[in-house]
């Protein structure tokens, strides 16, 4: 009979978060009379750490989700709405809204893939409408004007 | 979903709704809401929304009131005051509002008595008169009429 084989690895920040912890101590210690290349270390090593926590690409994917679990909400509890005031004032779009610039691009792809009343949201974000005034409330109009005005910002794909 | 499952889930917003006194007409879709479609339009959402979004007869005032709403369909045609019985020579619109006096939703007699209406983004109906009435869309303020196949007089 074979013992299984056990595989030691050195620990790691990730492995450990306790070293991370003792490498600031040690550098907070030691920044009290140290050196200029002590004080940048201690800085990276910060950095380092908040990275660590709070990846930037968790970070997207957190805001997507979100972004998706509203614009879910939303769409089922005002589907029978006949205002896009109403609409617009539902609780979710208005977190949406107050995602700010960053919505804006899963915004658009939602409106590409979805469609949907987003031109309040857009607007609002964006201070911005590139909707002829004839074309006011044909959803098909605005809808295309909006994905164009994407595309020239590079907001979504063309 | 079947039209009674879909009138079955949509109960605590329409309570007086069923299967019996409705029935689907056209499938979803958000190009166009009640207001247009009782206004004969499915090419445009009619609201006097505040961001000057949506279409809304330039001479109205861009307002969510009864008198607006009354004088946008008023530009139609619907001018005179009545009440929701079948009369020959007549086409005849019914405004609903909230209990705030908001307009909700409004409707579109048919032939036959029942009425025609577009449930938000959804599907088009067509209803007893009273089936729509709830917490959703209030109930009817206003019923106005105007001579039978009369063309738009708003230029569209």
């Amino acid at each position: 009979m074979t013992t299984p084989t056990v595989v030691r690895r050195a620990p790691t920040m990730r492995s450990s978060p306790a070293i991370g912890v003792a490498a600031n101590v040690i550098f907070a210690i030691s920044a009290m009379g140290a050196s200029p290349q002590s004080d940048q270390l201690r800085s990276r090593l910060r950095d380092a750490s908040v990275h660590f926590a709070f990846p930037a690409s968790n970070r997207r994917d957190s805001r997507r989700e979100r972004f998706r679990s509203l614009a879910q909400q939303w769409r089922s509890e005002t589907q029978w709405f006949s205002s896009t005031r109403d609409i617009a004032m539902h609780p979710a779009y208005q977190a949406i809204i107050g995602m700010g610039a960053a919505a804006l691009p899963m915004i658009l792809e939602d409106l590409r893939q979805n469609s949907g009343h987003w031109y309040w949201a857009l607007k609002a974000i964006s201070n911005e409408d590139p909707v002829v005034p004839g074309d006011r409330g044909s959803i098909k109009k605005m809808r295309n004007a909006w994905l164009q005005w994407g595309e020239t910002k590079g907001l979504v794909r063309a | 979903m079947m039209f009674e499952d879909l009138v079955r889930a949509i109960q605590p917003k329409f309570p007086q709704l069923t299967a019996a006194n409705s029935r689907p007409t056209s499938p979803y879709d958000e190009g166009y809401n009640c207001i247009a479609w009782a206004a004969d339009d499915t090419d445009r959402w009619w609201e006097p929304d505040p961001l000057f979004q949506q279409y809304w007869p330039p001479s109205v005032p861009r307002e969510y009131t009864l008198d607006a709403f009354v004088r946008a369909y008023g530009l139609q045609g619907y001018i005179e005051r009545c009440n929701a019985t079948v009369e020959m020579g007549k086409q005849k619109v019914a405004i609903y509002t909230a209990s705030s006096g908001k307009p909700t939703h409004a409707a579109r007699q048919l032939p036959d008595g029942w009425w025609a209406s577009k449930l938000g983004r959804e599907i088009d109906i067509e209803h007893e008169f009273e089936a729509l009435d709830g917490p959703m869309y209030g109930t009817v303020a206003v019923i106005l009429a105007r001579p039978a196949k009369q063309h738009s007089m708003s230029g569209k």
